[in-house]
This record gives structure tokens, sequence and C-alpha cells, in this order.
């Protein structure tokens, strides 16, 4: 189990872009081709098609995969320069390669509830591979998961839950946001009101959008006392592009 | 979708004319693997397999399930191989293509069929209660002898995997979770792999070990043999293109055992390396409950 999220980028010699993603248990591996020729059904005379398809680790993809592609895709959709590309497809394959595993409980191969805790790690793989295919967009976005779990008659709030914290959780909420700090995507699931929502929304806004401390300085003191509020996404994203691009351009 | 892009006239010659030279394009000896790369992950029956810049990922996994009517006494045992739009944009989703049929029948011939995984094993109440074992293949990039890879894959994968220990108490099926018992491996009865010759020149006078891509793609005739390291052929599927020779074909089984055997100590290794890992208190014999055969 990774706590703090891992990413390699260009994993696939053959796609466009792909990215390899790790974080609370979950691993994902994103490929992005286009654009490329659509399909006849496909094409839009004005805008590129977004395509996400999410294949599961184990059995065949069924109606839970297609919810959370319809999930991903609106959103992409929104953050890919879709304008650019009219009668053009953007095809993302998003290959899950391992969920973390409960101990306690045998699981079932094909289940029909919902998997809110796996869609941060789809996102944030799908942004990363879109980047490395260099794809067009007007901005990237971090996502995060956060579970409202009452233990003993008060509540608390999880970032990044464990498959036994979601056992006890009322509520999960997923939310990203755009690196303008943007909401870009709320999904809730469970029992909360509206107070419960914006701690649970106030939780995400400091992992998502934490001000990126370019330089030394007030934000990096911030960072140090806000350590278990999560990891800092925006910091994450930023830093392993910059690796890689300092790779890439390192020669000789 | 985009068709795949076919190399010009003046590639494929160039590979062909280097063959004829007794040199491959990037260096290898005709009887030569690509360096051969083998991981597995947190979870039990995770195999990671890399082939040069071929890369396959098989996961097992189990349920329990009703068998077959026809078969009370067999669990379930399936192989699923779809090749996705990641391998290439050539792939559709929901729509095999002929590499695809061909690979699943392949694999369900290597491992099934052969009789590798014992499949009464997996019975636990005669014709009402029985394991459900599935491998998923996914390829994650393909760059030749996707074949080899894949089956290597899924034999590592089906090694590796541990299922959920169960009892049976007066007619009480009882299916223990990880965090109770320990789970426990399949049981394995032998190791095929799957070794593919590439025929190259007119009458196929050239054979390949581990075709990449491009010259998959120029090859005038292929020739899977699938064998365990005991020599046990298991099949040998030769699908059409230029005839071979049999002496040939006998000079090329030859050499496939002498590659099962090389895939069968490196799994072993691997293995042997994986489980010291996980055994790290030297807790593992205590809380194993598998009987010694």
């Amino acid at each position: 189990m990774t706590v703090i999220p891992e990413a390699t980028l260009s994993v696939l010699p053959r796609a466009d872009g792909s990215a390899r993603y790790a974080h609370a248990g979950y691993t994902v591996t994103a490929s992005v081709n286009g654009p490329i020729e659509a399909q006849r059904r496909d094409e839009h005379a004005f805008e590129a098609h977004v395509d996400v398809v999410v294949r599961p680790a184990a059995g065949t993809g069924g109606t839970r995969e297609r919810h959370l592609e319809s999930i991903i895709e609106s959103s992409l959709t929104q953050l890919i320069l879709v304008k650019n590309f009219p009668r053009q497809l953007i095809q993302i394959v998003l290959q899950i390669e391992t969920t973390p595993d409960n101990d306690y409980v045998n699981t079932k191969l094909v289940q029909a509830s919902l998997n809110f805790p796996i869609v941060p790690s789809l996102l944030q793989a799908a942004v990363l591979a879109l980047i490395s295919a260099a794809v067009p967009m007007r901005a990237t976005a971090t996502a995060s998961v956060v579970a409202v779990v009452s233990q003993e008659g008060t509540k608390r709030l999880v970032v990044d839950p464990s498959p036994r914290d979601l056992e006890q959780a009322q509520s999960v909420h997923v939310l990203a946001f755009t690196s303008h700090d943007e909401l870009l995507l709320a999904e809730s699931e469970g029992d909360f009101t509206v107070k419960e929502w914006d701690g649970v929304y106030e939780a995400a806004l400091k992992i998502c959008c934490r001000p990126t401390s370019t330089k030394a300085g007030i934000d990096v003191m911030l960072d140090d006392s806000e350590d278990a509020a999560g990891s800092d996404m925006r910091q994450f994203l930023r830093s392993t592009v910059e690796a890689k691009v300092a790779a890439d351009l390192y020669w000789k | 979708m985009p068709r795949e892009a076919e190399p010009s006239l003046n590639e494929k010659q160039f590979i062909v004319q280097a063959l004829g030279e007794k040199l491959r394009l990037d260096g290898r000896e005709f009887d030569q693997y690509r360096p051969l790369e083998l991981t597995f992950g947190d979870q039990y029956g995770v195999a990671n397999v890399t082939l040069g810049k071929t890369r396959v990922l098989a996961k097992v996994s189990a349920e329990v399930t009703v068998p077959y009517v026809d078969r009370p006494l067999d669990g379930v045992f399936t192989i699923a191989t779809e090749l996705g739009p990641m391998a290439s944009p050539a792939f559709e989703v929901g729509r095999p293509t002929e590499t695809e049929v061909l690979l699943a029948r392949l694999l369900e011939k290597t491992v099934r069929r052969s009789g590798a995984l014992d499949t009464e094993s997996l019975c636990l109440v005669a014709g009402q209660k029985c394991w459900s074992v599935r491998v998923d293949v996914h390829v994650l990039a393909h760059d030749g002898n996707l074949i080899d890879a894949s089956c290597f894959a899924v034999v590592a994968a089906l090694r590796h995997f541990r299922k959920p220990d169960t009892s049976i108490a007066s007619g009480q099926l009882t299916v223990y979770t990880p965090a109770e018992r320990e789970p426990v491996p399949l049981s394995w009865l032998h190791s095929p792999f799957c070794v593919t010759w590439s025929f190259f020149g007119d009458d196929g006078e050239t054979a390949l070990l581990d075709a990449t891509w491009a010259e998959e793609q120029v090859r005038v005739s292929s020739c899977t043999v699938s064998l365990n390291r005991h020599g046990e052929i298991c099949q040998i599927a030769k699908l059409g293109g230029v005839p071979v020779e049999a002496v040939a074909l006998l000079q090329c089984t030859a050499v496939a055992l002498t590659k099962a055997k090389e895939f069968s100590t490196f799994l072993d290794g691997k293995l042997a390396e994986d489980a010291k890992r996980r055994n790290k208190g030297g807790f593992m014999a205590e809380l194993s409950s598998e009987n010694d055969r």
C-alpha cells in the first residue's frame, strides 16, 4: 500500500502517451491515443470525441465500469480542448491493475456496488497520460476521495479511506478540481447533510488545491503544519511532470 | 479504428535480407529471447511479465460457484484474453481480432487442456459448489511474441495464486477469509510453456525465436510448441503459412525443450524469491494449514 502517490510517465512504448499511477492500494495504467480517426458513429462535426475505456483487473467490465467511464469522460471533456479537433477521437484506456484487499471479507468478482474510491486514481492516471501524450488541455485536474465515518457518535473525515473504513462509512464523496481551483467533479453516495458536505469540500480543497510552493517560503511552512490532511496532489502532479521533462531534456 | 501500419517494402526487404546474412535487427542470436522480466504484485496471483517491449499482466481470481451440470465433480477454470486499444489502437473493445482468438485458443490448449491445473481439486461439494478460477490476461504493450509472454504470465500467476482456505463440517461449507486462515495454493500438476518459432525465407529455411512485432509482420509462417520441462509436448500449432520440413521442426522442438527448462528454472527462482520476501518473520510454515503431499 502506497500512502503517498507514485507515478511514472510514458511507460508503454507504442501508445501516444501513457502513465502508471499508484495510490492508496490502487494501481492504474492509462494509455492515450489521440487525436486519431474516429468511427462514423462517434464522429462529432465540431469537436473531438473523448472515448474512455475502464478495464477491471479481474472479470469483464459491466455496468459499474460503464458508470465510471461516464464520470471520467464527462470530466475530461471539460479539460481537453475538444473544439480544436473536430471529427477526431481521443482514446483513453484505463487498466486497473490492483485494488486494495479487505482481509476480513471474501470478495465476489462481480459487485453491483459503486466504486467511488477508485475514481481519483483513474482520473489522475488519465490526466498524467494526457499530459504525456501532449493533448492540449485547458487545465490539469487533481482529485481526492473523502469518507465520512461515524465512530461512537462522533463523525470524522477520512481521506483516501481503506476498504475497512468504507464498510463503516456513512457517505463517500469524490471531488476533483481543476488547476484554476474550479470544482470539476462532485459525486456523493450515502447519507449526509449540507454541513457535512461543506466539511468534505474544505478537506478535498486542501488536498487538491494547495497553493504551489514554487519557492521556499511561507507556503512550505504551511505544508508542514497541515501534514495530517493528506498529500498535496497539485504539487505531486507538478513534480512528476517536472521530473519527466528534466529527464527527457537531459542529454550527455 | 485506424488500421495497423504495415512495414514498407523497403523495411520488409531489409529485415529479410539481414536475416539471410544471419543478422537480426536488435543484434540477437536466432535462438535468443529478449530479456524476460517477471514481477509479482503485493497480492497473490498477479504476474507482470515484460519480454523486451512486450508487456503482459495476468491476474488470477477465485470465487465459489455452482459447477457445470455435466461435470459435477470438476471446478471451473477459465482464461480470459482481451486485447484492448491499450496494446494498439487497431484493437477495438468488444470485437475480437484474429490475433486475440488465436491467443485465447493457444492458452486454452496449453494450460487448460493439458491438465496443468487439477480441476477436480476445485470441487467443494459435488454438484453444488466449486471454485471458479479465472485468469485475466491484459496485454499492456504489444511488441511481438504475445503468445510466449502471455503463457508465461498465466503460468506464473497461477502458481503464485492462493485461494481462500475452506473446510466442510457436517455438510456446512466455510470459506475462511485471509484474516482467519492463510490462503492455500492451487493444486498444480505441471508447468507448460509456449515457445514460438517464426520462419523466414521462401521455403521457411530461417527459423527465429521470439520475433519482435516488425519481424512478425514479415514472417512467412510460425509454429508454437507448448511443452513442460520434462519434454512432454502439450500441443504443436502451425496455423497455415509455408510448409516447413519435418527435420527442421524436430530441431525446433529440441531447442524448445531447452527454452522450456530455462523458463521453468527462472520461474521457480522468482517464486522462491517472492516466498522469501513474504515470509518476513518466518511464520509462513506455522500459518499454513496445508498438508504435505
